[in-house]
C-alpha cells in the first residue's frame, strides 16, 4: 500500500510536472534549494527506518519545513547580499551523503551476514 | 502506531511534491540554457541578463494584449458607419505602407553568413564579416528591384529605420542584429532575383567568401514595426 503510494505520487508529479507551467528563472533559485533540502529529508526519513525510529510527524514536518526554510533563507539572502544558500547546500548534501553512508553501511553488513550464514550452513551440511 | 491510510497518503503526497518540484526545475533550467560558471560575477550578471529579458517579455506581452484590445474596440465602433469603414480601410492601407501592419506575398529571401576561413589566413579580417554597408546596398538593390515590404531577421524596414554598424553586430531599428543575416522581401520574386546577377552586389560578397544564400518564395511573411513612428519637427505644408 505504502509503495503503491510512493509510485502514484512520483508518476503523478512527474506527468503534473512535464505539463506545468514554467517558473520564471528569478525564482528557479528557491525552488532548487527546497528540492534540495527536500532530499534531504528524504535520506534522513530512509536513515531512521534503518535505525527504528522513524516518526511520520517528524519526517513530514521535516520535509515541507526545512524546504520553506531553505527558501526563506536564500531570500533573505539575497536581501542582505550573503549567500546564505551555499551554507544550505553545504549542510543538506553534507547530510545527505552522512545518511546515505549509513544506508550503505546497513545493507553491507546485512549482505555479508547472509553471506556467512550460507557458509556456515554449507559445512553442517558436510 | 499510525494508521497505514494515513502513512501512504502523506507519503504519497510528499513523493508528489519532490518530484514536480524536480521535472519543473529541469524543465526551467533546460529552457533558459543556463551554463554554470565558476565565476559568481559571470552567473549574476547572466542572471540578470535573463530577468530583463523577462520583464522585457512580460511587457512587450502587455503590449500586445493592449492592441487586439484596440482593434477589437476599433471593428467594435465602425461596425455600423460605412464612412468610418472607408476610414479604417485608409488607415490600413497606409499602415502596410509606412510599415506598421504584419504583410505577406511572394518574395525572395537571402541569407548572409560571414566566411568561415581562419582569420589568421585573411589578409584583412574585415573582409571576412558581413557589414551595415553591404546591408544598406542589399536593401538599396532590393528596393531599385522593386521589392514592397523588407525585414532584416525580423526587423521591419520602416521610412525611420538606421542601419548602423555597432561592432560585431549590426543596429538595426535601435536593435541588435547578429549573424546570419536573413534578409526578406516582398516583390516580384523573378525581378527580386536579378540581385544574383554578375556583378551585383551579391556577387561582388560572394567575391569575398561571404556565404550568399538566395531562395525565392510565394509565401513571405514580414512583420510589423515594433516601435513607434514620431514626427515632431516635419509639419505639412497647406
Amino acid at each position: 500500500m505504502i509503495f503503491i503510494a510512493i509510485l502514484i505520487g512520483c508518476i503523478l508529479g512527474a506527468l503534473i510536472g512535464m505539463n506545468a507551467p514554467m517558473i520564471s528563472y528569478t525564482y528557479s533559485s528557491y525552488l532548487a534549494i527546497a528540492i534540495i533540502a527536500a532530499l534531504d529529508s528524504v535520506f534522513g526519513g530512509i536513515t531512521s527506518v534503518i535505525n527504528k525510529n522513524f516518526d511520520l510527524k517528524i519526517f513530514a514536518t521535516g520535509f515541507f519545513g526545512n524546504a520553506i526554510l531553505a527558501i526563506l533563507l536564500t531570500i533573505l539572502g539575497q536581501k542582505l547580499n550573503v549567500d546564505i544558500y551555499l551554507a544550505a547546500i553545504v549542510v543538506f548534501v553534507g547530510r545527505m551523503f552522512v545518511n546515505l553512508a549509513i544506508i550503505r553501511r546497513h545493507y553491507v553488513d546485512k549482505w555479508s551476514e547472509t553471506i556467512k550464514q550460507k557458509r556456515t550452513s554449507v559445512k553442517e551440511e558436510k | 502506531m499510525y494508521n497505514k491510510k494515513m502513512v501512504s497518503c502523506v507519503l504519497g503526497v510528499m513523493c508528489f511534491a519532490l518530484t514536480l518540484g524536480i521535472c519543473v526545475q529541469m524543465r526551467t533550467v533546460q529552457e533558459t540554457n543556463q551554463t554554470v560558471s565558476n565565476n559568481r560575477q559571470e552567473n549574476n550578471l547572466r542572471a540578470e541578463v535573463l530577468r530583463y529579458k523577462e520583464r522585457y517579455e512580460n511587457r512587450s506581452r502587455d503590449v500586445e494584449r493592449a492592441e487586439a484590445d484596440l482593434e477589437k474596440e476599433r471593428q467594435n465602433s465602425i461596425q455600423n458607419n460605412s464612412a468610418l469603414q472607408e476610414k479604417e480601410e485608409q488607415i490600413q492601407q497606409g499602415n502596410k505602407i509606412i510599415g506598421l501592419a504584419e504583410v505577406k506575398g511572394p518574395g525572395i529571401k537571402i541569407t548572409l553568413k560571414d566566411n568561415k576561413k581562419d582569420i589568421k589566413n585573411a589578409l584583412n579580417p574585415s573582409d571576412l564579416v558581413v557589414h551595415d554597408e553591404d546591408i544598406l546596398s542589399v536593401i538599396n538593390e532590393l528596393r531599385n528591384a522593386g521589392a514592397e515590404a523588407i525585414s532584416i531577421n525580423g526587423q521591419r524596414i520602416v521610412p525611420t529605420t538606421g542601419i548602423i554598424c555597432g561592432g560585431n553586430i549590426i543596429d538595426i531599428n535601435r536593435e541588435k542584429v547578429g549573424v546570419p543575416f536573413v534578409i526578406e522581401a516582398i516583390g516580384l520574386p523573378e525581378q527580386l532575383a536579378a540581385l544574383e546577377r554578375p556583378y551585383g552586389y551579391l556577387d561582388i560578397l560572394k567575391g569575398y567568401g561571404i556565404e550568399v544564400k538566395l531562395e525565392r518564395s510565394n509565401n513571405i511573411t514580414i512583420p510589423k514595426y515594433n516601435g513607434t513612428l514620431t514626427y515632431n519637427y516635419a509639419k505639412t505644408i497647406k
